[in-house]
């Protein structure tokens, strides 16, 4: 059978204002939102964006994260008396970022972001990617705080009694031996943010679902879009959580050795 | 060497170590014992200023080790230490957790530090366990590369904190015999330990703490032999 073919004479039907069943309306409405003038590719270019987006996000979040996480842990193990007024400084502002970022929406953050702060870029989807990067790295820096304080105390003292400075005991004992610990914490983030970046269309960012949305505008039919988009989704985090629970066993396998 | 005036030391309003004078000598082996919650680990921890001190001075070879301004780092490299838990790097193999100080201090270059890490380790008996990591030794391995680790960077002084008590009873003869034999070589010493066999064979002087303070303290012959207070009395004839 001809599909394209049937979904001409659908259509024609239709404009005719011929009333269709309810199987070869279906037929039709999913040919539209995903074969019709090859759609789906724009649900892939979509999907690229959305990793683009979810890596960018990432790696600020992941940067930011690290910077203020060793920031807080550093001012909290201060010795007694030798308060650092510069550090106790940083310290409140870090503070304040992590209170406001999580107190406050991740919408209203982009809208801010897009709206206010960068009311003049077009580049909708890079202040996207930044917006939700600022806001991953406040809870990646708690993740990353957990991480570094579950890591036992006796190893900073025996890079600090060898003689080891504060920053290089953190670099090349503590950070290493947290990372392992934060891993699947920040998989976990990894895969929300996935989901996230689908606010982005809220600020006008090209990424799945801005295309999904759009495709449903032009076709006056939103259902298989957005079901689409979903499903894409979902077999996305799906893969992510098999990773993630691959990669966990992989680092548990190194703690026998 | 070591030179410790009217040190005091409180968590909260708990104090725990009440106004110590004492002073040791270079090649002086020190033995510190006392019960539980003595103050024994919070002095010897003090000594390199991994507690911070909230009153008296500590001076190590003239520097006031107690002053804001000393730079610690500097003075730790100086004075090693074993710990009870030994934490060895977890992340690191034995040969990378004795070269790691020495070459980030500058004291050696990486191949120097390699050589000096397989003569010290060959010292110990360990030679083939260069590239195993920590999770893969006993206690004992561990402890006696601990030992080695901190003299990586030729320190002047060894503190040794209860080296012995995390270990199963048959590992602790490995590691005490590392420990002789430092000693013989006239490394300086402070110990604490609740191994009174070794306060006795190797010791120079015994320290007996008990709430803080130190209550007696005389070479390991006479204070194994006499000792002056009840407390001391006690605590001897429960240990011994």
């Amino acid at each position: 059978m001809d599909w394209a073919q049937y979904y001409a004479d659908l259509t024609a039907a239709a404009r005719a204002g011929e009333r269709l069943a309810l199987l070869p309306d279906l037929f039709r409405q999913f040919y539209q939102a995903f074969i019709e003038g090859e759609r789906w590719k724009l649900y892939l270019k979509g999907l690229g964006s959305t990793y683009q987006l979810t890596v960018i996000a990432l790696l600020i979040g992941v940067a930011l994260g690290v910077v203020v996480a060793v920031i807080r842990t550093a001012h909290d193990q201060q010795r007694l008396g030798h308060h650092n007024l510069l550090l106790g400084i940083v310290d409140r502002l870090c503070r304040a970022y992590i209170t406001i970022i999580r107190g406050t929406p991740m919408m209203v953050q982009l809208l801010i972001w897009s709206g206010v702060v960068f009311a003049s870029s077009r580049n909708h989807t890079m202040v996207g990617a930044f917006g939700i990067g600022i806001n991953s790295g406040a809870y990646v820096a708690e993740i990353v705080r957990g991480g570094l304080m579950s890591v036992d105390m006796g190893q900073t003292e025996a890079g600090r009694s060898l003689g080891l400075n504060y920053l290089d005991t953190m670099r090349l004992v503590v950070i290493p031996q947290a990372f392992k610990n934060i891993v699947p914490s920040l998989a976990n983030e990894f895969i929300t943010l996935f989901k996230d970046t689908s606010l982005v269309t809220a600020i006008g960012g090209s990424e799945m679902l801005y295309y999904a949305k759009a495709i449903g505008t032009k076709t006056y039919s939103v259902m298989f879009p957005l079901l689409g988009a979903a499903c894409i989704y979902l077999v996305n985090v799906t893969l992510l959580t098999w990773l993630q629970g691959k990669l966990e066993r992989r680092l548990r396998q190194s703690d026998r050795r | 060497m070591i030179d410790v005036k009217n040190l005091s030391k409180s968590f909260g309003d708990h104090l725990v170590l009440d106004g110590i004078d004492q002073h040791i000598y270079p090649g002086e082996k020190v033995v510190v014992i006392g019960p539980s919650g003595s103050g024994k680990s919070t002095f010897l921890r003090c000594l390199n200023l991994l507690e911070e001190p909230t009153g008296g001075t500590i001076t190590f070879d003239g520097t006031v080790i107690t002053d804001p301004r000393t730079n610690i780092d500097q003075v730790r490299r100086q004075m090693g230490m074993v710990f009870q838990h030994f934490n060895l790097f977890n992340n690191m193999t034995i040969r990378k957790n004795i070269t790691l100080a020495p070459v980030r201090t500058g004291l050696m270059k990486q191949a120097e530090a390699d050589d000096a890490a397989t003569a010290l380790l060959r010292r110990v008996g360990l030679e083939d366990k260069a590239d195993a990591y920590p999770a893969q030794l006993s206690g004992g391995q561990k402890q006696r590369i601990a030992i080695v680790r901190a003299l990586a960077m030729r320190p002047k002084v060894m503190l040794f904190d209860e080296p012995t008590s995390a270990l199963d009873p048959e590992m602790v003869g490995e590691v005490l015999e590392v420990m002789k034999e430092l000693a013989q070589e006239g490394m300086t010493m402070v110990v604490v330990t609740h191994e009174m066999g070794f306060a006795r064979e190797v010791g120079t002087r015994v320290l007996f703490m008990d709430g803080g303070h130190i209550l007696e303290e005389n070479t390991p012959a006479e204070f194994f032999a006499n000792p002056k207070e009840q407390r001391t009395i006690d605590f001897l004839s429960k240990v011994l």
